[in-house]
Order: structure tokens, then C-alpha cells, then sequence
């Protein structure tokens, strides 16, 4: 009886060439939203120039319609987001890079969570990156998946050691654990993370290990002391001498990298020498005096 | 016999099957369209929102079967659509604190973006 009319969930289906497959989601991103002009966020085009499928040897094969689709996603954040968005890029093999300001992590990263064209309910990945030469030399990578538009794109901000950056743990409960590997790891500060403490490293490690300049043995040893009945941490001792290997070849590899690597970090340093050393000159005449 | 045809589940856990879905996204969508216009009616975001609500509004509005909703929408269950409205106003709220629509607030240091690095 009450049975009989009770509905079933209908699931639409669509029948492609390869097989059964229900009609996919796609995002309703207006087509009037393709604008041309430049955005003060910039597009850099496509790095692939296959625009067909046709298989060619040696050639990746582009998937054009999902390249589009991000393309026009990333558009559409850089519009909607403009306070915040640097630049939008996109990869060889098809995945969406929104570069941001620090200051607007917690409002993009909402966005693309809640917003209706976005989605992206479920947080794959916190990371980071070390790369010292630069003024903000951490770099932090966050990677989002939409389940409902089947896609993925990443987040991208910068920090140096001593500037905070937002928690998103209010968002997404997994990035509990990740913001605390990062802090860990690199010493990525998070405000408002309701248990920031060490996750990877041993109780009363000192040191960031995945930075830079943290050298790849570290800078302890632990063993077992039979005198004290425990393990001691002691400062480390290589058993033998260190050795510096020259890897260069004598024939020059990347005739595009000839130049000297551009380091920001040194050049703030150097700027800031010679205001120190005046001080120094005027309390000498004052002495001879 | 039951007033209304309500579907057994949502084949979902933790989701209950709304009792009355067309009330609660009008309900909800209105909750959008007037914490919409306290942003500009320049900015990108708030055309683009208020398109696509007031899209779903008017299929909501003409629409009284649920399946047949569901199909016109086209982004999941009833149920699920009304989580999106939900989330939908919690933006809105936060991007109209954090007045998103202005322009760049500070570029990036030169070379900061930069890959390769050389």
C-alpha cells in the first residue's frame, strides 16, 4: 500500500559511446563570464598547443574539455576573488594553481568550499615548500577535491618564519593534523589551531627538519647508554670524514640557466650593512677624542 | 493515506530526508538574495550568486514534484541542495565581512612566484 508509493531516488542516465555512466555535474559557469580584458590577476595560457585529440606519437595526449573547464574555472575565482588572487595558472598535465595573498587564505579557501560553482568539500593535502633565496621563502600548497564536479585544484600562498598565517581548521577537520606537520616540519606558524604542537618529530626536538638549511643527518644521535639505563640524546659524530662531492660536468647543461640564481633574502642583507656600520664609525672619533 | 510522497532515504548516512524541501529553500534562497545585496551590485560574485539562486528559486518555484526538481537542478538530491543553499549563505555572510570584491590588496614580491627559480 504506503509502499507502492513510496518513490525512488531516479538517477538520470546518460548513454555515451563508452558506456552507461549518469549525467555529470558540470559547473554553471556563465559563458558571458569569459572575458578577455585583462584581470589585474593574470592568466597565463595553456603550455600545451594540441588542440585536437588525434593521437600523435610522442605527444601527451591533451584532455581539452576538462583543460576548458578549469581554465574557465579559474577565471571565474579570479574574478569573483579579486582582493585576493595574484595570479591563476595552469599545468601540462591539467591542474589549477590560484596563487593568493597570505591574508586571504581563510576567505578564498571558504569560497571554494561553500560556494555553489566550486564545492570543493574535501581537503587532500597541506604542504609546504622551502625555498630559502626568496623574501617570503615558505610557500604553502594547499590541495582541494570537489566530489560533486569531479576536480581538483590547488592553493597556493606565501610566509617567511616569523609571519603567521590562518587556520583553516574551522573549514576542514583534516587540516588538524596537516597544519601541525607543517609547523613541525617547516615552523609555519597557524592562528587560531586549537592543538598546535610537533606531530612527526621526537619530544624535544629541536629544529625544523624539512628547511633548507637543516642538513640532512640533523644535528643529534640517539643510543642507548648502559652506564645512565636509557637512551641518551647526544650531539652528532660522523664516523667518517664529510665528504664533498663535485657533481658539475664540464659541458653546460641548461643553456637557459646561465645566470646567477636571484636571491632576495641576500640582497635585503646587504642593504642593510652599511646603516649598521655608520654608528660604529661616529663612536670611534669619540674615542680617539 | 500520506498528504505527502516522501522518498524512503536519501541513501546518505547522517542525512534525513527533508519533510518539506521547496519551503525551506525558498526559505533559504530569500536568506541569500538579501545578504546579497549588501555587497555591491558591481562586484563579479554577487551577479554570478544571485544568477544561479535565482535560477534555482525559479525552478523551485515551478516545480513541486521533488524527483523532477531534483532532475531540473541537476546537482544531486533535494537534500543535498539544501546543504549547498546553507553553505551558500555562510559565503555570502563572510565574503560581504571580508569585502572580497575590492581590487588586489598587495601584489607579490618580485621573483616570489617564480618556477623555476634560477
Amino acid at each position: 500500500m504506503a509502499s507502492s508509493l513510496i518513490r525512488h531516488f531516479a538517477r538520470p542516465v546518460l548513454i555515451t559511446g563508452k558506456g552507461l555512466f549518469s549525467a555529470a555535474t558540470q559547473r554553471s559557469i556563465p559563458a558571458s563570464s569569459i572575458l578577455f580584458h585583462r584581470t589585474q590577476a593574470t592568466a597565463t595560457p595553456p603550455a600545451s598547443t594540441t588542440t585536437t585529440n588525434a593521437p600523435a606519437p610522442n605527444l601527451i595526449r591533451v584532455n581539452v574539455e576538462q583543460r576548458k573547464a578549469l581554465v574557465d574555472f579559474g577565471q571565474y575565482v579570479a574574478e569573483c576573488l579579486p582582493r585576493f588572487v595574484q595570479h591563476v595558472q595552469m599545468s601540462s598535465t591539467n591542474e589549477l594553481e590560484i596563487l593568493i595573498h597570505p591574508d586571504g587564505l581563510f576567505s578564498v579557501i571558504a569560497f571554494l568550499k561553500d560556494h555553489t560553482n566550486a564545492q570543493f568539500s574535501s581537503l587532500a593535502d597541506i604542504t609546504a615548500i622551502d625555498v630559502p633565496t626568496r623574501t617570503y621563502r615558505f610557500e604553502l600548497v594547499y590541495n582541494l577535491l570537489s566530489l560533486r564536479f569531479n576536480s581538483r585544484v590547488r592553493v597556493k600562498t606565501y610566509t617567511d618564519e616569523m609571519t603567521p598565517v590562518a587556520s583553516i581548521c574551522d573549514l576542514y577537520d583534516a587540516a588538524n593534523w596537516m597544519e601541525r606537520e607543517v609547523w613541525d616540519m617547516y615552523g609555519v606558524y597557524f592562528t587560531n589551531h586549537p592543538d598546535l604542537r610537533r606531530i612527526l618529530t621526537d619530544y624535544g626536538f629541536e629544529g625544523h627538519p624539512m628547511r633548507k638549511d637543516f642538513p640532512l643527518p640533523g644535528y643529534t644521535e640517539v643510543r642507548y647508554d648502559e652506564e645512565q639505563r636509557r637512551v641518551v640524546i647526544e650531539p652528532i659524530e660522523l664516523t667518517q670524514d664529510y665528504r664533498k662531492f663535485d657533481l658539475s660536468t664540464p659541458w653546460e647543461t641548461f643553456p637557459k640557466f646561465r645566470n646567477a640564481v636571484h636571491d632576495d633574502a641576500k640582497q635585503r642583507q646587504e642593504s642593510k650593512t652599511p646603516e649598521l656600520s655608520k654608528p660604529s664609525t661616529g663612536s670611534n672619533t669619540e674615542n680617539k677624542k | 493515506m500520506a498528504s505527502k510522497i516522501l522518498k524512503a532515504t536519501t541513501n546518505l548516512t547522517g542525512m534525513a530526508v527533508s519533510k518539506d524541501p521547496h519551503y525551506a529553500l525558498k526559505l533559504l534562497y530569500g536568506k541569500i538574495l538579501r545578504d546579497l545585496k549588501k555587497i555591491p551590485a558591481t562586484a563579479t560574485y554577487r551577479k554570478y550568486t544571485e544568477d544561479i539562486i535565482n535560477t534555482r528559486l525559479g525552478h523551485v518555484e515551478s516545480e513541486a514534484n521533488i524527483a523532477r526538481l531534483e532532475r531540473k537542478i541537476n546537482c544531486g538530491q533535494i537534500e543535498e541542495v539544501i546543504v549547498q543553499a546553507e553553505n551558500e549563505l555562510m559565503c555570502v555572510r563572510r565574503m560581504a565581512m571580508n569585502n572580497v570584491w575590492e581590487p588586489l590588496a598587495s601584489q607579490a614580491p618580485p621573483n616570489q612566484w617564480k618556477w623555476p627559480i634560477a
